[in-house]
This record gives C-alpha cells, sequence and structure tokens, in this order.
C-alpha cells in the first residue's frame, strides 16, 4: 500500500502544499499530458493556418512533444545565466525553473515562445521570493527585451499556475540534509573543510536535477537526498537510515525511499544536462513555421483575431454603457423596485400581536 | 417631483463670512447672549442635552420683513415661524398681537405662539431635525417587532420617504395622511414602545443611581475604617506609654512586642474584614443590572444564528515533522556564514534569525521523505485527469 495519507489528525505540512496537491505527476501522466497538448495545439494550429490560407499547412512539420520539452529545458539554463547575471539567490533561479516546467504543462511553445516566458518567470519569481527588482533595472539589463514583453505575460503565467507561487525547493532541503548530518553521532568528528567539496558536488546535483522532471515526481526531500548519494552515497546512507526508524513505522516503506532515490539518479545521470544547442537550433527554427499564426503580430490571422477581439469589446463596452444609461435615465437611481412587493403601511399592524 | 428648495428657507441670514467678520465681533457673538424686548414666552427649538436652547446668533442678522438689523438694532433677536420663516421680535408683535394673520412672506396663516427661537444657521435642518423629532415619536418600532429584517428594512424605507416629503414639502397632504394611517393602526404598538423607551431610560437612571450610592457606600465605608485604624493607632500609643512609664521592661522591648502586634491585627483587617462588605454590596447592585440587561436583550423571538466561526490558519494543526529532527544549539554552516558574521546586524535587520532558517531547512530535508511517486497510479493519481487541459485558462486551441 503506498497511500500517502498522513497518521492520526495532523496533516503533515507538505502535504497542505499546493506543490503536493496540484503538481505532483507521475511519468507516464506527465508524458500523456505533454502529448495530448502537443497534439490539441497542433490541430488547433492546422486549422488556423488552413483558415487564412488553405493548403498551407501542408509542409509544415509541426514541433512533437519531446521537441517542445527540449526547447523548455533549454530555456530552463538559460534562467540560470541570468539569474547568474543579477546575482539572484538560487531561490529565484529554482522558483523560475519551477515556473517554466509548470507554465508548460498547460500551454505549449507554438503559443508562447519560452525566451518570452522565461523573463517573466524570473521577473515573477524574483517578487513571489521576495526578491524584488524594479521593471527598468530589469529589461535594462536584458539585451531586446522592453518592459511590456515582461508585463504582458505576467498575468497569464500567474494564472496558468493557478496563482499557486509557493514551490518546495530541493535546494533548501539539501542545506537541512547537510545541518543535520551534524546531528549523526560519528560524522561530527569530520571537519568543515573534508566535507565541504561532497556538499558542493551535491548542490550542483540538485542545480542539473532541474533540468529533469524530478521535481514533479519526486518531493524536494527525495531529490536533495538523491543528490546527495550521487555525491557520497554512504554519507547520504547513512543519514537515511537515521531516520528510518523515526519514519512511519510500516517495514515496507524504507525500499521504496531507496527505489526512488535511485530512479532520480538515474534520472539526473540521463537528463541532467543542458541540451544539445544544435538540437535546439534546429527546433527552433521549426518553430519560427509552424507557431500559432494568431500569435504571431502582423499575420493575416493575428490581425482577424485582434479585430475579433476588439468588436467583442467594443460590444461588451456598448452592453455596458447601455446597462448603465437605462439605469440613470430609468428614474429610480437605486435601481428596480425589489421583487416581492412592499407592504403597504397598513399591514404592519400584523405585528402588533408580540 | 420638484427639487427641493431651500432658498427662501435662509431668509436673509447671509452666511457668515468668519474671516471678514472684525474680531471684536468675534468675541461678542460667542457670548451668549438673548435679547428680548418681548414679555412673550417661545416655545420650541432644539435643546441640548441639558435641556437648553442654544440660540443661533449672527453679526449679519436682518429681519426680512422690516429690514432692520444689527446694526441699527444691537437687541435684533429674530425667530422662525412654523413655516420656516424668519423675522424679528418688533414684527411679529406688530403683526401677530392682535390675532393669526398671514405670513408675510408665504401668506400662511401664523399666530404668535407659534414662533420659536432659532438653533441651527441653516433653517433646512431646523426643520429636518424638528419634521425627525415628530416623527420618531410616531414611528419607534424596533427590528423585534418584524419577523424579519427585510420587512424591518421596508419599514425604515417608508419612514425615511415620509420624512423626505415633509422636509422638502412634496405632497404634503399625502404624506400627512400615511402618517395619520399608520397612528390609528399602530397605535397599541407605538404606545408600547413608547413604554418600552420609558422603561429603559428609567432603568438607566436607576442604574446610575445605583452606582451612586455604591459609590457613596463605599467612601463611607473607606471613612469608617480610617477612622477606627487612626483610633487604634492613638489607643497603641498611649499603651506604649503607659507601659513604658509603669513596668520595668526594657523599653526597646516594649516598643517592638506593641508594633508587631499592631502588624498582625493589621493583617487580619486586610485580609478579612474589607472585602467582604464591599463585595456585599457590589454584588447586589451588578447581578441586579445583569438581569435588567438579560430581559432586554433576549427578544421575543429566539435568534436562529448559525455561529460563523472563522478560519484562522495560525491555529491548523499541522504536523511539522518535529519528531525527524533534532534541533541543535548551533550548526557549523558555510550558507549561512555571512549573515551571522554580520557584525552590525544588517542582514538581520528585518528580524531575520539564522535559527528560523535552519529550521526550515531541516525541516524540508525531512518533509515528504517517505511518499512515494504517483507512478503507476494515474487514477488515483493526485492532479484531476482533465485538469490540466480543461482548467488551463489560456489553452486556446483545446477549447476551439
Amino acid at each position: 500500500m503506498q497511500d500517502p495519507s498522513p497518521p492520526p489528525i495532523k496533516k503533515p505540512l507538505y502535504e497542505g502544499s499546493t506543490q503536493f496537491k496540484n503538481w505532483r505527476y507521475s511519468h507516464s501522466r506527465l508524458a500523456q499530458i505533454r502529448s495530448t497538448l502537443n497534439e490539441a495545439a497542433v490541430s488547433v494550429i492546422r486549422t488556423t493556418f488552413e483558415a487564412y490560407e488553405p493548403g498551407s499547412s501542408a509542409n509544415v512539420t509541426f514541433l512533437t512533444a519531446d521537441e517542445e520539452s527540449l526547447l523548455v529545458t533549454f530555456y530552463a539554463t538559460m534562467i540560470t545565466q541570468i539569474c547568474g547575471r543579477f546575482r539572484f539567490p538560487e531561490e529565484v533561479e529554482a522558483t523560475a525553473v519551477s515556473y517554466l516546467k509548470r507554465f508548460y504543462l498547460k500551454n505549449t511553445v507554438m503559443d508562447w515562445h519560452p525566451k518570452n516566458v522565461m523573463l517573466t518567470a524570473v521577473f515573477l519569481a524574483t517578487k513571489t521570493t521576495n526578491n524584488p527588482i524594479s521593471l527598468e533595472v530589469y529589461t535594462s539589463h536584458i539585451p531586446k527585451a522592453s518592459a511590456s514583453d515582461v508585463l504582458d505575460l505576467e498575468f497569464l503565467i500567474a494564472q496558468s499556475l493557478g496563482f499557486e507561487f509557493a514551490v518546495w525547493h530541493a535546494h533548501r532541503a539539501l542545506w537541512g540534509i547537510w545541518l543535520d548530518l551534524q546531528s549523526l553521532p560519528d560524522t561530527t568528528s569530520n571537519s568543515e573543510a573534508t566535507r565541504s567539496p561532497v556538499y558542493t558536488s551535491a548542490v550542483s546535483h540538485v542545480r542539473s536535477s532541474r533540468l529533469t522532471d524530478a521535481e514533479l515526481v519526486y518531493t524536494p526531500s527525495q531529490v536533495a537526498l538523491a543528490a546527495l548519494s550521487m555525491a557520497d552515497r554512504d554519507l547520504a546512507l547513512k543519514w537515511l537510515k537515521s531516520k528510518q526508524d523515526k519514519l512511519r513505522s510500516d517495514a515496507d516503506h524504507s525500499p521504496n525511499i531507496m527505489e526512488s532515490i535511485d530512479n532520480i539518479t538515474n534520472l539526473i545521470r540521463k537528463h541532467g544536462h543542458a541540451p544539445d544547442v544544435e538540437a535546439v537550433r534546429e527546433v527552433d527554427r521549426r518553430l519560427k513555421l509552424c507557431k500559432n499564426p494568431e500569435k504571431v503580430v502582423g499575420t493575416k490571422a493575428y490581425l482577424a483575431r485582434q479585430a475579433e477581439e476588439d468588436k467583442k469589446a467594443e460590444d461588451r463596452r456598448i452592453r455596458k454603457a447601455d446597462v448603465q444609461k437605462e439605469a440613470t435615465t430609468d428614474g429610480d437611481p437605486f435601481g428596480e423596485v425589489l421583487a416581492r412587493s412592499k407592504p403597504g403601511l397598513v399591514d404592519y399592524d400584523d405585528d402588533d400581536d408580540d | 417631483m420638484s427639487r427641493p428648495n431651500y432658498g427662501w428657507l435662509q431668509g436673509t441670514t447671509v452666511r457668515k463670512s468668519g474671516i471678514t467678520s472684525s474680531s471684536s465681533n468675534a468675541t461678542r457673538s460667542s457670548t451668549p447672549q438673548v435679547q428680548s424686548t418681548s414679555s412673550t414666552v417661545y416655545g420650541g427649538g432644539v435643546k441640548d442635552p441639558s435641556g437648553r436652547t442654544a440660540e443661533y446668533f449672527s453679526m449679519d442678522d436682518q429681519c426680512p420683513v422690516c429690514r432692520s438689523d444689527r446694526y441699527l438694532n444691537p437687541k435684533l433677536r429674530l425667530l422662525v415661524s412654523s413655516c420656516y420663516h424668519k423675522m424679528c421680535e418688533s414684527c411679529i408683535d406688530r403683526l401677530f398681537t392682535l390675532g393669526p394673520a398671514p405670513c408675510p412672506i408665504c401668506q400662511k396663516v401664523l399666530r404668535k405662539l407659534a414662533f420659536s427661537p432659532q438653533t441651527f444657521e441653516d433653517l433646512g435642518v431646523e426643520k429636518e431635525v424638528a419634521v425627525r423629532r415628530r416623527l420618531a415619536k410616531e414611528f419607534n418600532k424596533r427590528r423585534e417587532d418584524f419577523d424579519d429584517l427585510r420587512s424591518y428594512n421596508d419599514y425604515l424605507e417608508e419612514v425615511e420617504d415620509i420624512a423626505f416629503n415633509l422636509i422638502n414639502n412634496i405632497n404634503v397632504q399625502e404624506t400627512e395622511a400615511r402618517v395619520a394611517t399608520y397612528k390609528a393602526a399602530n397605535a397599541a404598538l407605538t404606545a408600547l414602545n413608547l413604554q418600552r423607551e420609558e422603561a429603559y431610560a428609567l432603568a438607566l437612571k436607576e442604574q446610575e443611581e445605583l452606582d451612586r450610592k455604591e459609590r457613596e457606600a463605599r467612601a463611607a465605608q473607606l471613612a469608617h475604617e480610617q477612622q477606627l485604624e487612626r483610633e487604634e493607632k492613638e489607643r497603641e500609643q498611649r499603651e506604649i506609654i503607659d507601659k513604658l512609664e509603669t513596668s520595668q521592661k526594657d523599653a526597646r522591648q516594649v516598643v517592638a512586642k506593641s508594633r508587631a502586634n499592631a502588624a498582625k491585627r493589621l493583617a487580619a483587617v486586610s485580609g478579612s474584614g474589607k472585602p467582604s462588605g464591599l463585595a456585599a454590596v457590589g454584588f447586589g447592585f451588578g447581578a441586579d443590572y445583569a438581569k435588567l440587561l438579560k430581559t432586554r436583550t433576549t427578544g421575543k423571538k429566539a435568534s436562529n444564528s448559525v455561529p460563523d466561526e472563522p478560519h484562522i490558519p495560525l491555529q491548523d494543526e499541522w504536523y511539522a515533522y518535529d519528531d525527524l529532527f533534532v534541533f541543535k544549539d548551533g550548526y557549523d554552516d558555510v550558507v549561512s556564514e555571512a549573515v551571522r558574521k554580520d557584525r552590525e546586524g544588517i542582514m538581520r535587520a528585518g528580524g531575520y534569525m539564522v535559527e528560523e532558517a535552519w529550521q526550515r531547512a531541516l525541516r524540508s530535508a525531512v518533509a515528504g521523505l517517505d511518499i512515494s511517486p504517483l507512478e503507476g497510479l494515474t487514477e488515483r493519481g493526485v492532479p484531476e485527469p482533465t485538469g490540466p487541459v480543461d482548467s488551463g485558462t489560456d489553452v486556446v486551441m483545446v477549447s476551439v
């Protein structure tokens, strides 16, 4: 049984988080989401192409789900670069990467280019992690970025995230493990200097885990422990053993943790590196051709869409104005008479018998 | 419907321009002056809580009828008619001494006694206050008299309508008829409510009286005790002196012994006597008042309100993994070194405590360590199967 239901009454903190409730998937589920999203996007974009220029979609090769995630991964590495340039704390970087990944579980690359989404995700992350920076400073340090590029997408991203901005991070868990190691009886003799390289390497493994789906499948503490075990397996095992008897008493949980950690280790080894630039370039070149024309400024579809939206907005405005005019001309500025007929003054003697 | 027009109501009372009026005028106008050339006692006017009528008085007063002003006649006193027109006392004497006569401004028939002193600068306010006072006497229903809030609100709106009409002279006849109908229909309830009001006022008065009595009783008791104490002290002193005179003992011993006795007595008094008397007094009054309040607040109809308890997140019971780690007093930590070594405490200015950061890190190190991944359990999985596709707010291509 793998039910993660809490022990009596008190609910564990992590299980109250939105990360646990809404952003936890299995590998197969992730793959399914991405493929359905990709299929839906392709069909919609194809119809849009056909609607404006019949036959034009015949020789367009749309991106596959894998290619989409390749692009997202590439731009996740760009987040690291940007955060390095601004000297943002690690929390900002990790949060921004999480936002980027979560965003593309609800949207497609062919609608919103990750180049722009990434910029906004970082800006949003600075705010949600309490490391604010002014928009002018932010955009002035990024070539070819304007304030509107960042702001236009901000609400969309927040909406796609479901306004769930809090993220539990693996790097913090790693820090905690590292601190807690000092509570182990026999490791205290080790000096800081000898352990430091282990920590540094574990941190780098946590960073590369951000390029994988690890955080969407496993808990941050598991990812952190896996990163530590990649740096020093014995140390990680020793720490886990010290915790294991205090964790839930059922013995059948223990192998699961080790198994998860091995899985994460494999995941990081396999996917935890920046994608090949040439491959990305090729995908990006094709993306230019298969972008949703409604979202590309200047195309016919974009203009049509724009006109349609303007018309809708205009309709709404007119309707609102009508309602307002009606309200003012109708005589009673406080609105219609209430639905129930008002009892006359005489009716009050109903209450006489108290 | 005509717009209410207050122009005529204001008569010629030009609004006092406080800046232009000279300082000598200001001091004069601030002193209460009631100048009357007439022997007639005028009723009405709005009384303040102490029961006096503060009369409105301006240096720019001018009688709209005879055009005499305060400059010509320093004793000028303007009174307001029942049709809310002002005129000076000499004009009133001149026009109405021989019996009812039409108002020189609006031709409404007036009597001499229908004039009252002016309280407010704006006669519109004067009128509104009068109308509302009158209505409050008749329309004194309370929330308890209605079954639901809706009908009570309807009633209040009705009252407000009537007041508005009367104040602004809209359909006066019809409105008066409405008032009369209401009065006839609700005479019993009105009287009852009136009684209730009076009973409440009486109860308040009684309570005040009781409070006063209690205070007096306490003061008397205190004085009595002080008196006793003083007598006791004097007696002791006399005793000491007597003893010193008569006995052969050491003077210091005698003094010490009697002091000890006195202290014992004092302790006994403060321990028992004082509170019991006062408590009895206070308790009696308090209980009485509590009962009174209770009878007032518990209405005839039991309120069926459902307690709406707010959710306070800070009081939630969460399991914070406290048993999974031991928090040490200090850690050998590179990450937080800069903060801890910051001597001026600039980095800790906002109340940052490295211990809390450590604790948070330790918590997140053990949080969810034993949660298995969802692999192969998609049916039971936490993410809604349709969620990512349907609820995606901007996945336009899916919804098309």
